[in-house]
C-alpha cells in the first residue's frame, strides 16, 4: 500500500532471494510465515467493543510494526425519521495516522483511507451483497428504533501488510462488541392493559406491575426502550464466528509469500486480496477478492491461488479464533477480580 | 504459520514508576543534595523529560532544555553536557546531528538541477552535487553539459549510496561527496535502520566479517549489509569503470551468503531493540555465537534468543 522507495537492486536482490532454493526472506521468515501478531480486545474503555492489533514487533522495540487499533460503538437511530434502517446497519471507517505515512501529501492519505474503508466495508457490511453476514440482533424495536454499528479502524503503523491487519483487528473488535439489552416501554392508560400479547416474539420475562409503564412485549407499538441494570455489558453481537478475515497472497512469478513488510511489497508485482468467511458446520465463503499490482495473472493460476489462499485463511482463523477466546477468558477473569474486590 | 501473542503487560513499569514519585513539597528536599555538584569531568549524567538539571542563575540552556522558575529543565532523555555555562542534552533517540567528515548511507529521494537530494536520517534532506560524485571516465573530468542531462543514469529515486559529509549549508543541510573509490552507489545486500547514536564513531566503518559479508555502519544508523567484495576488484585503480560503479545488477549470490546476510541484518535489529552500541567486535562475537547456537535464521528475532545474546556478549541494559 506505502510506496517506500527502493533501489533497482535491492529489489533484485529481495526478488532473487525469493525465488531461491529454499527461498529466504530478509528476515529469515520462511515464504508462508507470518510475523508474530500481537492481539488484546477491550482496549478502548467507552466503546462496545475493541481491540489493538499489532503484527511485526520487535520484543522490547518501542514501535514497529504494523499497528491497528478498531473500536466497535453502537448508537441509536431512529427508522421512521429515514435515518435509520429497519434491522440496523453497519458503518465502516478507516483512518489512517499521518504519522504512519509520513511520505504521504494529505490528499494521497486521503485516498488511501477511503480505498481501506472501501474494502472493509463492501466486505462485511455491504447490506445486498453480504446480507448473511448481518447480525440480527442489531433491532430495538421494528419498524422503530435501531443500532447503528459504527466500526472505526485506525492505521497507526504500517509495516507491511496493512490489509490482513485491517481485518482481523476488525474481526475482533467485532467479536468483542456487546450489544446492550434493552426493553420497550409504553405508556398506556392502565385499562388497556387487560390484553398482554406475551406470544409474540422477543418477549421477555417482566413481573407483572400496574404501573403506566409496562415493559411487556410491545414490540409492536412500543414508543421508546429502556435499558436494564445487568451485571455485564450486554449480549455478544449475532453471527460474530462469521465475520471474515483476510489473507494476502503476494504472488511473484512461481512463489507467493504471505505476510509482506513492506520492501517485499514493493518488490512483488502482485498482490491478491481474498477474505473468507467461515462460518460453524458450513462451507468457507469467498466473501470477496481484490487484486492489486502491474502484473498479469492467469485465470488458471487465479483459481489456484484461491484454494491454496483458502487453506491459509482456514489456519489464520483457527489461530485467531483461539487467541479471541483465549483474551474472552483472560477478561472475564480479571472482571470477575474485580467484582470480587469491590464486594 | 501463524502465531498470536499479548501485548507485553506494563503494570511493572508502572509500578516501578510509583516508587520513585515524590510529593511536591518533599520533591526539593529529596533532589536537594543532587543539585548543582555532578558536572565534573566523566561523569555522565542522564536526564528523563520534565527533570530539573540545575538553577538557570548560574547556567546557560542549549539544545534539549528549557528555563522555568528559574530552573534549567531537560525537555529530552538523554545525557547531558556543559560547555563551560552552556547546559544541552544530548537526546537518545534522535535524527541524525551530522558532522563533516562522516560516513553516511543514503537513499536519493529527488533528482534536481545539478545535484541530488538524499535522504540520511537527518533532519533535513542531505545534498549531493554533481560536482561531487565521480564521473565516468576519469577522477579529474570537468562536468559537462551532458552529464547534467543524464543524471539519472549515475543516480536516480531510490537509490542507495555510501557517502561522506562535506560541508553544511547555511540552512544546516550537509553537503555530500562520493569522491572516492570506497564511496558510491551500493548493490548486494539489504538495508537495515537503527537508532543513529547506536553507532559508535570507528577507525574504518567498512566492516568484512568472516562469514562474507561487508557492513557499511552510516552514521547516520542505516547500515549496509552485503556480499563480500574483494579489495582488490573494489578498487579498480586507473581504470574506474562507470559500468560498474553506477550497475544496478546485482552479482551471482550464492546462498549460504544470503543466508549470512539474513543473520547479520537480525542480529543487528536484536542488539538495536536491547539498545546495545555496534562495533565491529561486539557483531562479530554476536554472529559467532548465533552459529554456534546453530538456530534458524528466523528464531532469532524471538524475545528469549535474543536475550540470550545480548547476555552472551556481556552488554545491553537488563531488565
Amino acid at each position: 500500500m506505502a510506496a517506500v522507495s527502493l533501489s533497482k537492486s535491492e529489489r533484485a536482490y529481495i526478488q532473487s532471494s525469493l525465488k531461491a532454493h529454499p527461498p529466504l526472506r530478509a528476515d529469515g521468515r520462511g515464504l508462508l510465515d507470518f510475523r508474530t501478531v500481537l492481539l488484546e480486545t477491550g482496549v478502548a474503555p467507552l466503546a462496545n467493543g475493541s481491540a489493538r492489533l499489532n503484527i511485526g514487533k520487535m520484543a522490547r522495540e518501542g514501535g514497529g510494526g504494523t499497528e491497528v487499533v478498531a473500536a466497535v460503538k453502537l448508537e441509536v437511530e431512529d427508522v421512521e425519521t429515514g435515518d435509520g434502517v429497519d434491522g440496523g446497519r453497519v458503518v465502516c471507517s478507516v483512518t489512517c495516522s499521518p504519522a504512519a505515512y509520513s511520505h504521504l501529501s494529505s490528499n494521497a492519505l486521503d485516498e488511501l483511507q477511503h480505498d481501506l474503508s472501501v474494502i472493509l466495508q463492501q466486505t462485511i457490511a455491504h447490506p445486498t451483497l453480504h446480507p448473511t453476514l448481518h447480525p440480527k440482533n442489531l433491532t430495538i424495536i421494528p419498524r422503530k428504533k435501531a443500532w447503528l454499528l459504527n466500526l472505526d479502524a485506525v492505521v497507526l503503523a504500517d509495516a507491511g501488510n496493512v490489509v490482513d491487519a485491517l481485518f482481523m483487528a476488525a474481526r475482533a473488535a467485532l467479536w468483542d462488541a456487546k450489544v446492550p439489552r434493552t426493553r420497550a416501554v409504553q405508556y398506556r392508560a392502565p385499562e388497556t392493559l387487560k390484553s398482554p400479547r406475551n406470544d409474540a416474539p422477543g418477549a421477555m420475562d417482566v413481573d407483572e406491575g400496574t404501573s403506566g409503564f409496562d415493559t411487556r412485549d410491545m414490540a409492536r407499538t412500543a414508543a421508546d426502550f429502556e435499558l436494564p441494570d445487568y451485571w455485564d455489558e450486554g449480549e455478544v453481537l449475532d453471527g460474530r464466528d462469521k465475520w471474515p478475515i483476510c489473507v494476502t497472497l503476494n504472488l511473484l512469478p512461481s512463489v507467493h509469500l504471505l505476510d509482506a513488510t513492506l520492501a517485499e511489497e514493493a518488490s512483488i508485482p502482485l498482490r491478491l486480496h481474498l477474505m473468507f468467511s467461515f462460518a460453524p458446520s458450513a462451507p468457507p465463503i469467498l466473501q470477496s477478492m481484490r487484486l492489486l499490482g502491474p502484473a498479469e495473472l492467469e485465470l488458471k493460476d487465479l483459481k489456484d491461488s484461491i484454494a491454496v489462499g483458502e487453506r491459509y485463511a482456514k489456519e489464520l482463523f483457527t489461530a485467531l479464533e483461539s487467541k479471541l477466546r483465549e483474551e474472552d477468558n483472560r477478561r472475564n477473569i480479571k472482571a470477575r477480580d474485580r467484582f470480587a474486590l469491590m464486594r | 504459520m501463524i502465531s498470536f501473542a499479548s501485548f507485553p503487560a506494563t503494570s511493572e513499569a508502572s509500578g516501578s514508576y510509583g516508587t520513585a514519585r515524590h510529593h511536591p513539597d518533599v520533591e526539593d528536599d529529596v533532589h536537594m543534595d543532587l543539585d548543582d555538584d555532578d558536572f565534573e569531568e566523566g561523569v555522565q549524567r542522564l536526564t528523563v523529560p520534565g527533570e530539573s538539571i540545575t538553577s538557570s542563575h548560574a547556567f546557560m540552556r542549549g539544545h534539549g532544555t528549557y528555563v522555568d522558575n528559574e530552573e534549567v529543565i531537560a525537555s529530552v532523555a538523554g545525557t547531558v553536557e556543559r560547555v563551560n555555562k552552556l547546559i544541552t542534552v544530548r537526546a537518545v533517540r534522535s535524527r541524525y546531528n551530522p558532522e563533516v567528515g562522516d560516513l553516511v548511507v543514503g537513499r536519493i529521494t529527488e533528482v534536481q538541477p545539478r545535484r541530488w537530494k538524499v535522504d540520511a536520517n537527518s533532519r533535513q534532506d542531505a545534498v549531493l552535487m554533481l560536482s561531487s560524485v565521480n564521473l565516468p571516465g576519469g577522477i579529474q573530468r570537468r562536468k559537462v553539459e551532458s552529464d547534467e542531462l543524464q543524471m539519472r543514469t549515475f543516480f536516480e529515486e531510490g537509490d542507495l549510496l555510501v557517502a561522506e559529509v562535506q560541508a553544511f549549508f547555511a540552512d544546516g543541510a550537509m553537503s555530500l561527496h562520493t569522491r572516492s573509490l570506497r564511496y558510491g552507489k551500493l548493490r548486494n545486500g539489504q538495508l537495515v535502520t537503527v537508532p543513529p547514536i547506536l553507532i559508535r564513531r570507528l577507525k574504518s566503518h567498512f566492516v568484512s566479517l568472516p562469514c562474507g559479508v561487508d557492513l557499511i555502519l552510516g552514521l547516520n544508523g542505516y547500515i549496509w549489509v552485503s556480499k563480500h567484495v574483494k579489495q582488490s576488484e573494489q578498487e579498480g585503480e586507473e581504470g574506474f569503470d562507470a559500468e560498474a560503479v553506477y550497475s544496478n545488477k546485482n552479482d551471482e549470490i550464492d546462498d549460504a551468503t544470503r543466508a549470512a546476510i539474513a543473520r547479520v541484518c537480525n542480529i543487528i535489529k536484536v542488539l538495536a531493540a536491547h539498545f546495545v552500541p555496534l562495533t565491529d567486535v561486539v557483531l562479530l562475537e554476536a554472529y559467532e555465537w548465533a552459529v554456534d547456537q546453530e538456530n534458524s535464521v528466523k528464531d532469532l528475532l524471538g524475545d528469549e534468543v535474543g536475550e540470550n545474546l545480548v547476555a552472551s556478549i556481556g552488554l545491553g541494559i537488563r531488565p
